[in-house]
């Protein structure tokens, strides 16, 4: 190999080898949530960088093909009418969802294992951030074909932004371009969609990454059986790399099916925004908010000093996800260790920790089933009584379930 | 001179370096101060204002002027623009002049809707108080408003009281007159349109 050993002699790259691409992956199937998350990223820049040649971020009307509509709306007819248009618009779409599906069960892999603990706090904020911003890059995704579904959907963000006491109509107005939909709303919205989000995005994952190289993963338990005190793992070069390759390959290839075979948003179904709003609910990972907004009655206002107040919407659309994220990010504070942790704790072996994530599932779940209030005919009161108790009872009874089948749990495993 | 009094190269540096970085910050605030856009006002985006006519907004009738014959008895309600009877600019350029005009008789309606009707009809904002959807259903067995987005529901007989879900305060209506079979705008809306929180709140008790 010439041409590396050129690149070698000038770049000394056996060190950078010995450095990085050495690197111990242990294997474990749940170890590849992160990766597929990374490859859906990955899908989102390169199929976005194709749509941005074509779309046009822009509310003004024009004529198409001999139809009045919003220059951003025709944008996106024309893209679909590209050859593989709708398909890369579809991939686009369905990655968004996997990388934000995938996100969701790395974490619940980190947490349910303890990985958030003394040294991978720091990781464990990166994620959090990074799974936040990966909904809020969906979201500016909404509005941007331009729509009836997603200048309604938009029209709701900025509602609920606008309900945050005091600074909420400035946070709006700066997110969406004054009060949406305005002229300067796309344009707004597009920037923050395709340059601000995914270059933080992009940064945060680099330095996720590195991160988790400099600390190594936390090892599989049987890692501890085989060679205790010992990382334990295939190297990067070549072995994790072919499998990666090949898993983002498969990703691609299944992709590109689920894409050609069920086209995502397909715009002439929703038509151009007109005056009459579509029946449509949120996609599945809003859902919940979306039933919680349901839920509240506007009788639920407190009033604030200078007449600002704490209502409905603030309540529902960021008052309740609040907490959980603040929840979140008091995790490793409450739940910590002295020491530095290098293996997996197991679920079982935390009966506490597994049944409250159980409840907090479960709280997702009734919320999204508060998303069919009107067709399930369910009442407030019912659902109210279903969201509480629901949570709670399953958490109780994962945690009894759990001490009579494993025990009080490993106590040597918190003391190292 | 004692060596106490000697400034260090570090104090200096430190100071500057504050000094640079907390001009640098304030000024970025003033560039920051534009990204709230300026409210622009076209003729297209202009409020609704007393002698405005109404045209359809949607269907096959859209951009005909809604008269009495385009208003069934008892509903359904028609979404419509307002329209300036002068210049005959259609003001669909802001969304919150969208309304739903609907035509009751009159005895069925409380004291205040019925003093704000004429012939029965009365128009009302078409914009949900909650989220800024358009409240664009109609329950025809129950005669109520339906907002779609997060299910609140608004009695037309009743000055689009809230009667389930959501929404935080009633439908904005406008003092309605009928000329010449013609739905004419008597005023603006009477209270704040869509989901302006508090103060829109507290404005509308006042």
């Amino acid at each position: 190999m010439s041409v590396y050993k050129w690149l070698d002699e000038r770049l000394d790259l056996s060190r950078l080898n010995k450095k990085f691409m050495r690197k111990a992956f242990p294997v474990h199937h749940s170890f590849f949530l992160g990766e597929i998350t990374l490859f859906a990223f990955i899908a989102l820049v390169l199929t976005g960088l194709f749509l941005t040649f074509n779309y046009e971020p822009s509310t003004r009307i024009i004529k198409y093909q001999g139809t009045e509509l919003p220059a951003a709306y025709a944008s996106v007819l024309y893209i679909d009418s590209l050859p593989f248009g709708k398909v890369i618009r579809s991939v686009h779409h369905w990655s968004a969802h996997i990388m934000i599906a995938a996100a969701f069960l790395h974490l619940l892999r980190i947490l349910v294992t303890g990985a958030y603990k003394k040294p991978r706090e720091i990781n464990w904020y990166i994620g959090l951030g990074l799974l936040g911003l990966a909904v809020v890059t969906a979201f500016t995704g909404y509005s941007l074909p331009y729509d009836a579904y997603a200048v309604t959907a938009t029209q709701i963000g900025y509602g609920i932004g606008a309900s945050i006491p005091y600074v909420g109509q400035w946070v709006s107005q700066v997110m969406f371009g004054g009060e949406f939909p305005t002229l300067r709303s796309l344009p707004r919205l597009y920037s923050i969609h395709v340059v601000w989000l995914p270059l933080t995005l992009l940064a945060l994952i680099g330095l996720h990454m590195l991160i988790m190289i400099k600390q190594k993963h936390t090892q599989p338990r049987y890692a501890e059986k085989i060679a205790p005190g010992k990382i334990l793992g295939v190297p990067m070069m070549p072995m994790q790399a072919s499998v990666m390759g090949l898993l983002f390959l498969l990703y691609l290839g299944v992709l590109f099916i689920l894409g050609g075979v069920f086209i995502a948003h397909p715009i002439e179904a929703y038509g151009p925004p007109g005056a009459s709003t579509p029946a449509v609910k949120p996609d599945w990972y809003f859902l919940w908010i979306y039933g919680i907004l349901q839920m509240i009655p506007n009788s639920w206002v407190i009033p604030l000093p200078w007449g600002q107040e704490i209502n409905p919407e603030f309540i529902g659309g960021v008052l309740i996800p609040g907490i959980l994220g603040l929840a979140a990010v008091l995790l490793p504070l409450l739940d910590a260790r002295k020491t530095k942790m290098r293996y997996l704790e197991l679920p079982s072996h935390h009966p506490l920790r597994t049944s409250v994530t159980v409840g907090i599932l479960f709280f997702f779940f009734v919320g999204t089933l508060a998303g069919w209030k009107q067709e399930l005919g369910l009442s407030n009161a019912v659902l109210w009584t279903m969201l509480i108790l629901i949570p709670l009872a399953s958490a109780a009874v994962t945690y009894m379930l759990m001490r009579s089948i494993y025990g009080k749990g490993d106590q040597t495993e918190t003391a190292g | 001179m004692s060596k106490k009094n000697v400034t260090s190269r570090r104090a200096v540096i430190q100071a500057s370096l504050g000094a640079g970085l907390g001009l640098a910050g304030l000024s970025s605030l003033f560039i920051a101060g534009g990204l709230r856009p300026k409210k622009e006002i076209t003729p297209e985006s202009e409020p609704i204002k007393e002698g405005d006519t109404f045209v359809i907004a949607q269907g096959p009738d859209k951009g005909k002027p809604v008269t009495l014959d385009t208003l069934p008895l008892g509903g359904p309600f028609v979404l419509a623009w307002p329209m300036d009877p002068k210049t005959k600019v259609v003001k669909s350029g802001e969304r919150n002049n969208l309304s739903m005009i609907i035509r009751f008789n009159p005895d069925e309606y409380d004291a205040e809707t019925k003093k704000n009707s004429d012939q029965g009809v009365i128009v009302y904002s078409a914009i949900c108080t909650h989220l800024g959807c358009t409240v664009s259903d109609w329950l025809a067995d129950q005669k109520i408003f339906l907002c779609p987005c997060h299910k609140g529901l608004y009695d037309p007989r009743q000055g689009a009281k809230v009667v389930g879900g959501p929404p935080p305060r009633p439908l904005p209506m406008l003092v309605t007159k009928v000329s010449g079979g013609k739905v004419v705008a008597g005023s603006g809306f009477l209270s704040p349109v869509g989901p302006v929180g508090a103060l829109a709140r507290n404005k509308a008790q006042v």
